[in-house]
């Protein structure tokens, strides 16, 4: 899993070190007409993401304890969180509530800033995905009695890079001044 | 050799298991008061653009290690382990670094 995880971390490095080329080479990096990115509500995503990150720890801990309904019951809070992340970036993205960035005209292709944009948060958003699919299999499997801590734990590696990466989208795509 | 965490077999709760949650709160309030540090950070009047990125890249590192430390539960791991992952990723933070030194400096030519 390590192994895994250090190669997909490269891949994420490429992301960021191409949006950074890109942006410091740029005249104008934000474009006239380009809506400005949503740093308050992306910052609610953030801590339901570290949220997440807590409860499947905590999960992990129950599951090597032995406490296997508390262990259930946090890998489910943290799937749920998982699929809430997920939610919030199509509302960012597309607007499911209220206008999204593309209806606002952040379109992919348009700019570097806008491509960038959702090349990156979309392949972080690929990686909870994937990581929501991950956790319900496991713990189907687990309630089951066919996994226990050891796959626990292997799957909340997964779970908290998915964290640890997105601490450096949120910082570079949306904070960066 | 003990066995690492993530290769163990079962049986005993492994070592970072063994820390459980009051660790894990504090390092989630931890990761909460740098996130709304980062927010204030952005919001700060009257600091230039240079100061910002260095605190922003500062505390997503920050937090970043935290993650990996206490909840990836890298700090339980071996040595080596943790060479192997934090060696490899130090390599596109230097090169991120010399990128923002040469930007840096075409600004100031």
């Amino acid at each position: 899993m390590w192994i895994f995880l250090v190669s997909d971390a490269f891949s994420f490095g490429g992301l960021l070190i191409a949006y950074g080329i890109l942006r410091s080479g740029a005249a104008v990096w934000r474009q006239a007409g380009e809506p400005a990115l949503g740093v308050g509500f992306t910052a609610g995503l953030t801590l339901l993401l570290i949220s997440t990150s807590l409860t499947n720890v905590l999960g992990y801990g129950a599951a090597a304890r032995g406490d296997r309904r508390r262990a259930a019951l946090l890998l489910g809070v943290t799937a749920l969180g998982g699929a809430l992340f997920l939610v919030g970036q199509a509302q960012e993205w597309f607007g499911i509530w209220g206008p999204g960035l593309v209806r606002e005209g952040l379109v992919f292709g348009h700019s570097a800033r806008a491509s960038t944009f959702y090349i990156t948060t979309g392949y972080h958003g690929l990686h909870v995905l994937v990581g929501v699919a991950y956790i319900l299999t496991i713990l189907v499997q687990f309630l089951r009695g066919k996994v226990g801590p050891p796959q626990i734990e292997l799957l909340s590696l997964y779970w908290c890079f998915v964290d640890f990466v997105w601490v450096f989208v949120f910082s570079f795509l949306y904070l960066m001044p | 050799m003990e066995p690492s965490p993530a290769h163990s077999t079962g049986g005993a709760p492994s070592p970072a298991a063994r820390h459980g949650g009051k660790e894990a709160a504090t390092v989630f309030a931890g990761l909460v008061l740098l996130t709304a540090l980062e927010l204030g950070v952005i919001r700060a009047p009257g600091v230039g653009r240079g100061p910002v990125v260095a605190a922003l890249v500062g505390l997503a590192i920050t937090k970043a290690s935290l993650i990996a430390l206490f909840f990836m539960h890298l700090r339980y791991e071996t040595r080596i382990l943790r060479f192997t992952v934090f060696g490899p990723l130090a390599a596109p933070a230097v090169y991120a670094l010399a990128l923002m030194a040469d930007a840096a400096w075409r600004l100031l030519r």
